[in-house]
This record gives C-alpha cells, structure tokens and sequence, in this order.
C-alpha cells in the first residue's frame, strides 16, 4: 500500500509537466512574433496605414475650416453687416442721451429735486416757525444741499452734451465709421485666412509624408 | 367668461401702456440752440402745439417722435408762427439755431433740406 501512492503520484505528476511542455510550445512562436514586432520597426504596410488613417482624420478637420472661412470672408465682406453694427452704436448712444435729454426722465428728476430746495429755502427764509438760530442751520443745510444738486445737474448737462456730441460724430462721420467697421472685418478675415493657410499647410506636409513613405518593391 | 374677457381686456391695455412708453420706440432728438446765449431763453418756442420749457444757458435736446415737427413761437392775436420745420430721424439728433433777437425769431439750420431752406434735418 505504500509502495502504490508513490507511484500513483508519480505518474499524475508527469503526466502534468508533459501538458504544460505542449501548452508552451503551442504559445511560443505567436509570443516570439509578437515580441519580434514590438522591439523592430512597423512593417512598411502598418506605417502606411497609420499615415493614412492620420492624414484621413485631418481632412475632415481641414474641410471643416474651408467651410467656416469661407462663412467668415462672406460676414466680413458685407457691407450690410457693417450698417448694422453702426445703427447699434446708435441705438446705445441715443438711449444714453434719451436719459439726459432734457426732457427725460433723469433731468427731469434733476429739475424736481432742485425745484424742491429752492421751495424749501423760500419757505425757510418767509417763515417764523423755527428760532433764529434754528432757521439758520437749516438754511445752511439746504443751501448746501443746493449747491450739490446743482453740480449734480451740471454733471448731467455735460453727460447731455457729451452723448448729443457723440451722436452728431456718428450722424457726420458715418461714411468714415462705415469704412472704419470694414476694415476691422477685412482684419478678421485676414486672420482666418491666415489661420487656414496654416492647416492646408500641415496637410500637405502629412500627404507628401504619405506618398513619400511609399516604397514600391524592388525600387 | 365675462371675468376673463376683462382679464383679457386689462392685459391688453396694459400691454399697449407698456409698449407705448417704452424708451428707444420711434424717435429721435431735437437739439434747440439759442443765439445770443442767456442763462435762460425768455423767448417762447413750441414744437407743434407745446409749449417748451426756458432753454438753459442756450441749448436744450429733447427726444421727440419721429416725422416733421414745426417750431413755433408766439404769433399775434394769440396764434401760433412757425418758423421753421424739423426732420426727426429715429436715433438722430436734428440740430437747430434759434435766433432769438430777430422778430420773429429766425432758425438757421445746420443741415437743410436740399428743397427747402426752411426745413432742418439732421
């Protein structure tokens, strides 16, 4: 009985090591290919796949910017885009002015609270409700209170003249503007252009690396 | 159903009284300048039929609806002279110089129309 448990195991044992000899033999040659591949150069079909799958991403990029160019060079040319941008600068200035002018709604607010002082002080001056010292300060009060609401208002007279000037530079100028806002545009466009002159630049590298890297055999 | 065509009817008007005072509709500015220049323009002006408040130290602007207006001043027996008319241009600025000496007042236009000289625009 002793004798036979040796043996039997003896026997499983070779029985194994002969499985895992025939399972590394059948994995060998793929694992020395694949070993082969990784540390020597890509066979001349693999490079030219890969330059080709890389040039063939780039160009729906480079199609792309042609067509936003060309979007950008249409905008830029308009003149009618040009219009618009001034009638916009108009339109803010011309609420900004409607605010001042004389008769909206800021000065006329100016007009009140000044009409509301010179009141207070007519009151103060007639009247005999209050001590004389009493009177006096605060006669003081409202004359200094005047005297800042009167440069309050002056402020806005000039924030009036300021806008209403502005408003004339755009009305007498506005052919010169117009061509001001044009170039501006062309610069943009220019940069666009700029911009992708670059990209078909890089593309052409990548297709002449493309076709460079092609190497018939025996040539 | 008589509760909501009132609601109806209210939001309506209400809607209109916005969109009617609301700033930046359909108008322009009137620039009012006075010669020589005074403190305070004694000189009574109108534009159409209403009347302008003293224009101050010789200028005033004033935002109005667009189309022509007429400049008046105080005629004899109560009535109304014009004397001049105003082009307003939406978001323009029509400028005019009243001279306030001369009876009656006289505009002098900064810029005229070409067909007449009597009619300023901006």
């Amino acid at each position: 009985m002793m004798t036979l448990v040796p043996r039997f195991a003896r026997g499983a044992g070779s029985r194994a090591i002969a499985a895992a000899i025939f399972t590394v033999v059948l994995a060998l040659p793929g694992s020395l290919a694949r070993a082969d591949n990784a540390g020597g150069a890509a066979s001349p079909v693999e490079e030219f796949s890969r330059q080709l799958e890389a040039f063939q991403k780039s160009v729906p990029d480079l199609n792309k910017s042609i067509q936003e160019t060309a979007g950008t060079i249409d905008s830029a040319t308009d003149v009618e885009k040009a219009r618009a941008e001034i009638d916009k600068l108009r339109e803010t200035v011309s609420q900004l002015l409607g605010a001042v002018s004389d008769n909206g709604p800021v000065s006329q607010m100016g007009v009140k609270a000044l009409d509301h002082v010179h009141a207070k002080l007519k009151e103060l001056a007639t009247g005999t409700r209050f001590k004389p010292e009493e009177r006096q300060f605060l006669i003081d009060q409202w004359r200094t209170l005047e005297v800042q609401t009167e440069a309050a208002t002056k402020e806005l007279d000039d924030a009036r003249a300021q806008f209403a000037g502005l408003l004339q530079t755009l009305q007498t100028n506005e052919d010169f503007i117009g061509e001001l806002i044009e170039i501006r545009q062309a610069q943009k466009a220019l940069e666009v252009i700029r911009s992708l002159t670059h990209d078909i630049r890089d593309a052409s590298a990548q297709l002449n690396k493309l076709i460079g890297g092609i190497k018939p055999p025996g040539v | 159903m008589r509760r909501v065509l009132g609601l109806a009817l209210s939001a309506l008007i209400v809607g209109a009284l916005i969109a009617a005072c609301r700033p930046g509709g359909d108008s322009g500015y009137v620039e009012i300048k006075t010669v020589p220049v005074a403190p305070l323009t004694q000189t009574a002006l109108y534009i159409d039929s209403a009347k302008l408040a003293p224009i101050k130290k010789g200028s005033a602007i004033l935002r109005e609806r667009v189309g022509t207006l007429k400049l008046q001043t105080d005629g004899f027996g109560g009535t109304l002279a014009p004397i001049c008319d105003i082009v307003v241009r939406h978001n323009r600025i029509t400028t005019v110089t009243v001279s306030v000496l001369e009876r009656p007042p006289r505009c002098q236009c900064r810029y005229s129309a070409g067909d007449a000289a009597r009619t300023c625009v901006s």
